[in-house]
């Protein structure tokens, strides 16, 4: 949505935007409450998603944040808060489309000079179940395809 | 082209712990008063168009005939020799480490982010053949590949020059590089072979001969198999 502000403040210049010019900010506001209120559960329940994230993990796969006899379990927990911020974000100002230039791009090429790309795969998708739990249907609707973007850049 | 000035960035200033700052509104700040530009590492940036690079080969092409191949590699290694030295600078600035402690993968993916904002093109390294004293550089979206089109042979000896420049001071060590597929040769990315001067001339001398990029990976690999 933001990204769409600009070149409306651009374009319409000295006329009035046309209704097509208006759809996205029309399509946002009839989210926004729901956004608004997604983004607070996420941000109050973050500690319990992670943890909540980690375990299933150390359930499914228990060596997926070890490396040897390396334990990356801070590592993969700062990376993860991180990621979850700016999906959160995304979703707060509608703002999908950016989240790969501004942070996931990167994010993806950091990722797999660490060889992460399997624990950020199944990290990502347990993720989603997770944040199910905290968020109305029609909110992990507009939350989830985030997520699931996340997955995809960082997964592979 | 940068080069390294005290430019400073105001964005990094406010924000010295960022790290992903490669948004093309993000990484650049323009200095309208001055007419500068500026990039996050305070390196000063030029613009040019596509019309720029195909002027600079061909009028080096006219003033020097064949030779401007090597010219363009030799502008390349000199500028890799400085980044690397730049590069130095900036990583232990933003991530209060030095490079010799990074994570080798981290800290070369952390070097190319600022050419990839830059326009420079995205690229994968190729890092299994290291301990043979050989690795491939796999660049999508050369400037001056995609600038010059399809023209059948191998045209991004700059980058061959920065690679060789650059993984030269990194490593202490005499290294040369070879571009062995190129967009131009009609491929759809490039490849570049990095390591001793005697295997870059060897590889030079099939690449002549006709060897395709995969024909030179096969034969450095058996060789060191036996």
């Amino acid at each position: 949505m933001l990204s769409q502000l600009q070149p409306l403040v651009r374009e319409v210049d000295g006329r009035y935007a046309t209704d097509t010019e208006l759809m996205f900010l029309q399509n946002y506001l009839q989210t926004a409450r729901q956004r608004f209120s997604a983004y607070h559960k996420n941000q109050a329940a973050e500690v319990d998603i992670i943890r909540l994230v980690k375990q299933k993990l150390n359930a499914t796969e228990p060596h997926l944040l070890r490396r040897g006899k390396v334990d990356l379990s801070a590592k993969w927990q700062r990376d993860t808060i991180r990621v979850l911020r700016y999906c959160a974000h995304a979703l707060l100002v509608a703002d999908e489309e950016s989240l790969g230039e501004r942070f996931l791009l990167w994010f993806q090429s950091i990722m797999r000079s660490f060889k992460a790309q399997h624990s950020c795969d199944l990290t990502y998708k347990v993720m989603q179940d997770v944040v199910r739990h905290y968020l109305t249907p029609e909110e992990a609707e507009l939350f989830c395809p985030i997520l699931v973007q996340a997955r995809l850049l960082l997964g592979q | 082209m940068d080069t390294p000035s005290v430019l400073s960035h105001r964005l990094r200033q406010q924000y010295p712990q960022k790290h992903n700052h490669y948004r093309f509104s993000e990484f650049f700040q323009f200095n309208g008063s001055e007419g500068t530009i500026a990039d996050w590492n305070g390196s000063r940036n030029v613009f040019t168009s596509e019309d720029f690079i195909i002027g600079l080969l061909e009028g080096l092409e006219e003033e020097v005939g064949a030779a401007s191949a090597a010219v363009m590699y030799s502008i390349g290694l000199e500028w890799g020799k400085q980044d690397s030295l730049f590069f130095h600078q900036w990583f232990e600035r933003e991530f209060s480490v030095s490079p010799q402690q990074a994570s080798l993968m981290f800290l070369l993916e952390t070097w190319w982010w600022p050419f990839t904002a830059q326009g420079w093109g995205r690229w994968e390294i190729d890092m299994a053949d290291r301990k043979q004293g050989f690795m491939f550089i796999n660049l999508f979206d050369s400037a001056v590949a995609r600038t010059l089109g399809d023209v059948g042979k191998p045209v991004c000896y700059l980058y061959a020059g920065l690679y060789a420049g650059f993984f030269t001071e990194m490593v202490r060590k005499q290294l040369s590089c070879i571009e062995i597929q190129c967009y131009s040769m009609g491929e759809t990315y490039c490849k570049f072979l990095l390591g001793a001067k005697d295997r870059i001339d060897a590889a030079a001398f099939w690449l002549n001969e006709g060897a395709t990029a995969a024909d030179i990976e096969n034969r450095l690999r058996s060789e060191e198999q036996r």
